[in-house]
């Protein structure tokens, strides 16, 4: 009795992921290739094109770990997850988290902070620019309105805050860049990613700035923001930095 | 039909011919690629005034027995209402099962029920996009022993069943006859000519597999001398098409692909005005 399609089709499925399935290698027709050297070819070819879009998705943490371990590790979080949908770029959103707990890369506690900011260029890179807000936007608000307005961040931008200097450790990681000793406990860094007209490039912000954005991106208004970016960093000047920000396109047009 | 030879347009190719607009039949894209508000979208709808365009899609998975997934499908024919192509397509594959994505054109087996559930999915693709889709025919690594129709012969009915078009593509006969020990002039047989839309000419690769060659579908080489006379044997057959190349790993300059086009073009002249020739002499 044949397989019904639905199936063979699982059976395929559960055969590419490692489980081997008496029922499908007889479903091939064999000759003097065998059927699991035939079906090896569509296992071979699910992982390395999985590797290779992970690849292009987390370019920094490839360039870090070289592309023998990137392979693997890729292979360990393909066979974890696959993508749930055909667009190649939206995979991997949970590839931080899995490097985080993969046993190979303990030595290198950086590398999810690394993933995340990777993830959150591509995120960028793949978010409509959107509507931005101006400087003459903020003029139409009634100026006793001001302190309790909130402002969303651009479509793609994200606050990256890690305990190693991420922007370091990425600048040394380029294609040409000259090889540089970082030292991972000269600070930690906060990094804003952003949606440009042509890319997806960040900046890094002081502490002050940091909690005036991660407040903004929980919600609270310009005042709660202005007083959490304060107690971070006393030293903070909210027209400086918010004229820089703004300057930046940092923030969403108001709704 | 004029016979047009085209690209597939590749990101590391898309500001080049943005720059220098080369002269080419059109340019294809994979609608995986452009379905997310990028730059490379943008660039993509500016190249829209000079080149007819062609919409391929990878990942539909037209022959999933668990039918379609329906917010791809709509994101699909947003793209294609924006871009408005000339040519939409997809594979007769699948690479979906139990809402995990493959990545892979994987084999189906040719039997009526496969036939009823790749008619059933393009037909809702056709009808959410409003318009008919090609469909390709697949490189494959093995078959299956409970197929009861050959892949031509359930092509013709896919065809005569749904109203879709064809896209040939001769490399893939070629991989395909190789790895399946098959004819592959006798696979061209019994094909519905006039339903064929457009072919594709790729590259591909030899491995090997528990000691014996085996033909891998990679798209990263230059079409092989095989390919090219089994190509000019299907123009002769069924005349010309919007024929494109297609190059996906070690993609080489602009130059190369472009090369390419230009030969396929001349094939396609060569044989199309030697076949007027020798209908002029039979007449």
């Amino acid at each position: 009795m044949p397989l019904a399609l639905r199936d063979l089709q699982a059976a395929f499925a559960a055969h590419i992921m490692g489980a081997d399935h008496a029922d499908l290698v007889a479903a091939v027709a064999g000759d003097t290739i065998p059927a699991a050297a035939r079906l090896s070819v569509y296992r071979h070819h699910v992982f390395e094109s999985l590797g290779t879009a992970l690849a292009a998705t987390f370019p920094t943490v490839q360039a870090l770990v070289g592309p023998d371990f990137f392979r693997g590790l890729a292979r360990a979080f393909i066979g974890h997850a696959l993508p749930a949908q055909p667009v190649l770029t939206e995979y991997g959103a949970d590839f931080p988290a899995f490097i985080a707990g993969y046993e190979s890369a303990r030595d290198l506690p950086y590398l999810a902070d690394v993933a995340r900011l990777d993830w959150a260029l591509n995120l960028a890179f793949h978010a409509g620019s959107g509507d931005r807000l101006q400087a003459a936007d903020l003029l139409a608000v009634p100026a006793e309105h001001l302190p309790s307005l909130s402002i969303a961040l651009a479509a793609g931008a994200v606050l990256i805050s890690s305990r190693y200097p991420l922007d370091r450790i990425w600048e040394t990681s380029q294609p040409g860049a000259a090889s540089e000793t970082v030292d991972l406990n000269s600070g930690a860094s906060n990094l804003l990613v952003l949606r440009r007209p042509d890319d997806a490039a960040f900046v890094s912000l002081g502490a002050g700035e940091a909690a005036f954005m991660a407040a903004l991106t929980a919600g609270m208004s310009l005042e709660w923001a202005a007083g959490a970016a304060f107690q971070a960093d006393p030293a903070f000047e909210l027209s400086t930095s918010f004229a820089r920000l703004l300057a930046l396109g940092a923030f969403a047009a108001l709704q | 039909m004029n016979p047009v030879a085209g690209i597939g347009l590749r990101s590391p190719h898309l500001a080049a011919v943005g720059r220098e607009r080369p002269a080419t039949g059109f340019l294809e894209i994979h609608a995986e690629n452009c379905l997310a508000e990028t730059p490379a979208l943008q660039a993509v709808e500016r190249l829209r005034a000079d080149y007819a365009f062609s919409v391929h899609a990878v990942g539909l998975s037209l022959g999933s027995a668990d039918g379609l997934d329906t917010a791809h499908l709509a994101r699909v024919a947003a793209l294609v209402k924006r871009l408005e192509p000339a040519w939409v397509s997809d594979h007769l594959s699948w690479s979906v099962s139990g809402g995990r994505y493959f990545n892979d054109l994987l084999p189906l087996p040719y039997t009526e029920e496969a036939l009823e559930v790749v008619v059933r999915n393009v037909g809702r693709l056709q009808d959410a996009l409003g318009r008919q889709v090609s469909i390709e025919n697949p490189s494959c690594y093995l078959g299956f022993a409970d197929s009861t129709l050959s892949e031509p012969a359930f092509l013709s009915e896919l065809v005569r069943r749904s109203g879709c078009g064809l896209l040939l593509d001769p490399n893939n006969i070629f991989v395909t006859a190789h790895n399946l020990r098959l004819d592959p002039r006798d696979w061209l047989d019994g094909l519905p000519g006039p339903a064929i839309t457009e072919y594709h000419l790729a590259g591909h690769a030899t491995n090997d597999a528990d000691g014996e060659p085996i033909l891998i579908d990679d798209h990263g080489s230059k079409v092989s001398n095989g390919v090219w006379a089994l190509f000019a044997e299907v123009v002769k057959r069924f005349g010309a098409r919007p024929t494109l190349i297609e190059w996906d790993t070690d993609i080489p300059p602009l130059s190369v692909l472009l090369d390419e086009a230009a030969r396929a073009a001349g094939m396609i002249e060569t044989v199309v005005v030697a076949g007027g020739q020798d209908a002029a002499r039979a007449a």
